[in-house]
């Protein structure tokens, strides 16, 4: 659970979370105003479509500006401390799935889909190192584990539509492969892997206790 | 009760069709398994394995969404008991007495009690929502917009007063989520609202990667931060079965945790979220020696169990014959139900018989398999808890990528539940709830639909909804329930609630 640290000494700003979350709700509600700003409000027997939202927006404004002028008035929490490091693997782990599971344009740059073998476990490991415990050979054998298990559960069981393999390499399969068959194939090597590199983790971390005792 | 039994059978001839019951089956088992990973709960399983349904027939889609649902549910309290992590706000309760109870090597027993409570609560409910599903869409057949409009608000103001902390920032949240669903294209005009210019924002935000970005992400965003110290039940699990005294001392919260979650959860704006607390603070307060809950009590349990699983299930209700999805769970039942090309409403019971009596039936009998499902599988449970954190998100997270790419094949939406997860951690650490924002995001486009066209049969007067009865009744009672929670001394009680 979080833990609750009340702002302390004589700062003027008695509420930094209050102060904070006011500012953002108005910048959220400017933003939606400039955004709204060409469009027609109409009037209450014909509501136009910018009625409602702009409504809304000026409203959210307004709770936001009395949050923030509380956080002057009333004692609150303060903001706790951020890692940084966490956070933005995580969201580059989620990126990085986005962009290559199958092939994305950005402007003029058109990055190859990779499919879910490669964009998968890649994104395992990168999301894994988020945190200060990880360890890459473990991540390894996870992201090797699960990855075929996700191939064959929605590729193969369920039928979803989503790219297995990288786009570029579907067009070289040899004539009368099957997908599948492939998938199936890959996944069984894949798996293979996982235990190896299991195995030899577990021996390699039993050998460097051995040592340590 | 001549009609309602002929509906059951109807129901019952359909749910345990082969196929169906193997859906419903399926559908337990996973939702159980996703839902007890820790801080996976009820919404962000749904959306993960929302796809997995596309491909069925709309009847075996629900019922399998409704399996997936409850299992998700008792899966988080089974997180709940063996380890001191509620996977969402209604196990918080369960929680407290319940891994109390693991700790002293009575797991078994609070894991029994949990299942046992429910299927009793769902077997109830089950038959609440036949016998009021019919007479309910009566009503409503009678309302038009003003009162749907009214009915809306007062939907709203029941999230703001249910919500925890600060009244102010959680109608901040729920006017956020209002405004978040007005981006897009609007119906009426065809004008572009907010939407950057962007293609992929014309038909708004989708409601899944909200709730998936929201709860899901975000939720391992938050859990990085924190220092594991994950501390599941060691040892034995113990017998399964409560003893004669344990069960003795469970009937009477049992059933009146049923009766309360199953009023609490008919309530519109989540009502199914207070039921849990409710019950705690009832079995308190009645109990002979009140020191003993946190420590242990099987009432504290079996009370907040059973109105938690009728709460979950009467929150149905509101859907089925409204078509106002009460919290994030039903709205997520919307979006499965349009893809397959149902509107939520009255018109579904009448038009669609076999669909809406199968998935009441498949209700108690996805309750009952969640009963043989769990017991005997509670050891695969504890093996999966005892997983730690460091390898459990990375698979949580690739889970959620696979899932919201795969319901529009859009890598898009995969950045957005990034982005949005991204500003659902800032919100929390904010000190703003997120759940208030998704109600409002649910009910935005259905209320300004609604007002439009109540303002249009009023020619712009405002007037108008105190003026027509049910809807100036519907907002009297919201006032009442704002002043109400604004009044020093219920918000202290309020607040002692939660804090409990």
């Amino acid at each position: 659970m979080n833990e609750m640290k009340n702002a302390t000494g004589r700062s003027t700003v008695r509420a930094p979370q209050n102060l904070a979350g006011g500012l953002a709700l108005m910048a959220v509600a400017g933003l939606a105003l400039w955004l709204l700003g060409d469009l027609n409000a109409g009037s209450l027997s014909e509501m136009g479509s910018a009625l409602m939202p702009r409504a809304l927006a000026v409203g959210l404004g307004l709770m936001g500006l009395v949050l923030a002028v509380s956080a002057f008035l009333r004692p609150g929490l303060i903001i706790e401390r951020t890692k940084l490091h966490g956070l933005v693997l995580v969201l580059l782990a989620i990126a990085f799935f986005a962009v290559t599971i199958r092939p994305f344009a950005i402007g003029p740059v058109t990055i190859p889909g990779l499919g879910l073998i490669i964009s998968a476990p890649v994104a395992i490991v990168i999301a894994g190192l988020a945190t200060p415990e990880a360890r890459f050979r473990e991540l390894v054998a996870l992201a090797l584990g699960l990855t075929p298990f996700c191939m064959l559960m929605f590729g193969d069981l369920l039928n979803l539509p989503i790219p297995v393999f990288p786009a570029s390499l579907i067009d070289s399969f040899p004539e009368g492969w099957s997908q599948k068959a492939v998938l199936r194939i890959a996944s069984a090597v894949m798996l293979a892997a996982a235990v190896l590199v299991f195995v030899t983790d577990r021996q390699k971390s039993v050998s460097d206790q051995g040592n340590q005792g | 009760m001549d009609t309602l039994i002929s509906n059951l059978s109807l129901g019952f001839s359909v749910a345990l069709g082969l196929q169906n019951l193997a859906l419903a089956f399926l559908g337990c088992l996973v939702g159980t398994l996703i839902g007890v990973l820790p801080g996976v709960g009820p919404v962000a399983t749904i959306a993960m394995l929302l796809p997995i349904t596309f491909s069925l027939d709309p009847t075996g889609a629900l019922i399998m969404l409704a399996g997936i649902y409850y299992g998700a549910q008792y899966g988080g309290s089974t997180t709940a008991i063996l380890v001191n992590i509620p996977g969402e706000a209604t196990s918080v309760v369960t929680a407290v007495d319940g891994h109390a109870m693991a700790r002293r090597g009575r797991a078994g027993a609070a894991l029994g009690i949990a299942a046992l409570g429910s299927f009793f609560a769902g077997t109830v409910a089950t038959i609440v929502i036949a016998a009021i599903g019919a007479p309910l869409t009566r009503v409503a057949l009678l309302f038009g917009p003003t009162e749907y409009f009214a009915l809306m608000i007062m939907g709203l103001v029941f999230a703001v007063v249910l919500a925890g902390g600060s009244l102010l920032k959680a109608v901040a949240m729920i006017m956020l989520g209002l405004l978040l669903s007005t981006v897009g294209t609007d119906l009426e005009t065809g004008d572009q609202r907010m939407t950057f210019g962007q293609p992929f924002l014309w038909d708004g935000i989708d409601f899944a990667v909200l709730a998936m970005g929201v709860f899901g992400v975000s939720e391992i965003l938050r859990n990085l931060g924190q220092s594991e110290d994950r501390d599941v039940v060691r040892g034995a699990i113990g017998r399964l079965l409560p003893n004669r005294k344990e069960l003795r001392q469970s009937v009477a919260p049992v059933v009146r945790g049923t009766l309360l979650g199953s009023a609490f959860g008919i309530l519109p704006g989540n009502g199914a979220i207070l039921a849990p607390f409710a019950s705690y603070a009832v079995e308190k307060k009645l109990a002979k020696d009140p020191s003993r809950f946190g420590k242990g009590a099987i009432e504290g349990v079996a009370g907040p169990e059973a109105a938690n699983n009728a709460g979950a299930q009467t929150s149905f209700i509101p859907l089925l014959t409204l078509g106002i999805p009460a919290n994030a769970v039903m709205a997520l039942m919307v979006g499965a139900m349009t893809i397959h090309g149902i509107v939520p409403g009255p018109k579904v019971m009448t038009g669609n018989p076999s669909l809406f009596w199968g998935m009441i039936a498949s209700m108690w009998i996805g309750n009952l398999m969640l009963l043989i499902i769990n017991l005997p599988l509670v050891g695969l449970w504890v093996r999966l808890l005892k997983v730690p954190y460091r390898l459990l998100f990375p698979a949580i997270l690739v889970f959620c990528c696979i899932g919201i790419y795969s319901i529009n094949s859009q890598p898009i939406d995969v950045l957005l539940i990034g982005l949005f997860g991204f500003i659902g951690f800032l919100l929390i650490k904010f000190g703003f709830e997120p759940a208030p924002m998704l109600l409002g995001f649910v009910l935005g486009k259905l209320m300004e639909e609604n007002l439009r066209r109540s303002l249009i049969l009023s020619r712009g007067s405002l007037t108008t909804f105190v003026t027509e009865p049910i809807s100036a009744g519907l907002l009297i009672v919201s006032l009442v329930l704002l002043v109400t929670a604004l009044l020093p001394k219920i918000r202290k009680g309020r607040d002692e609630v939660f804090v409990e």
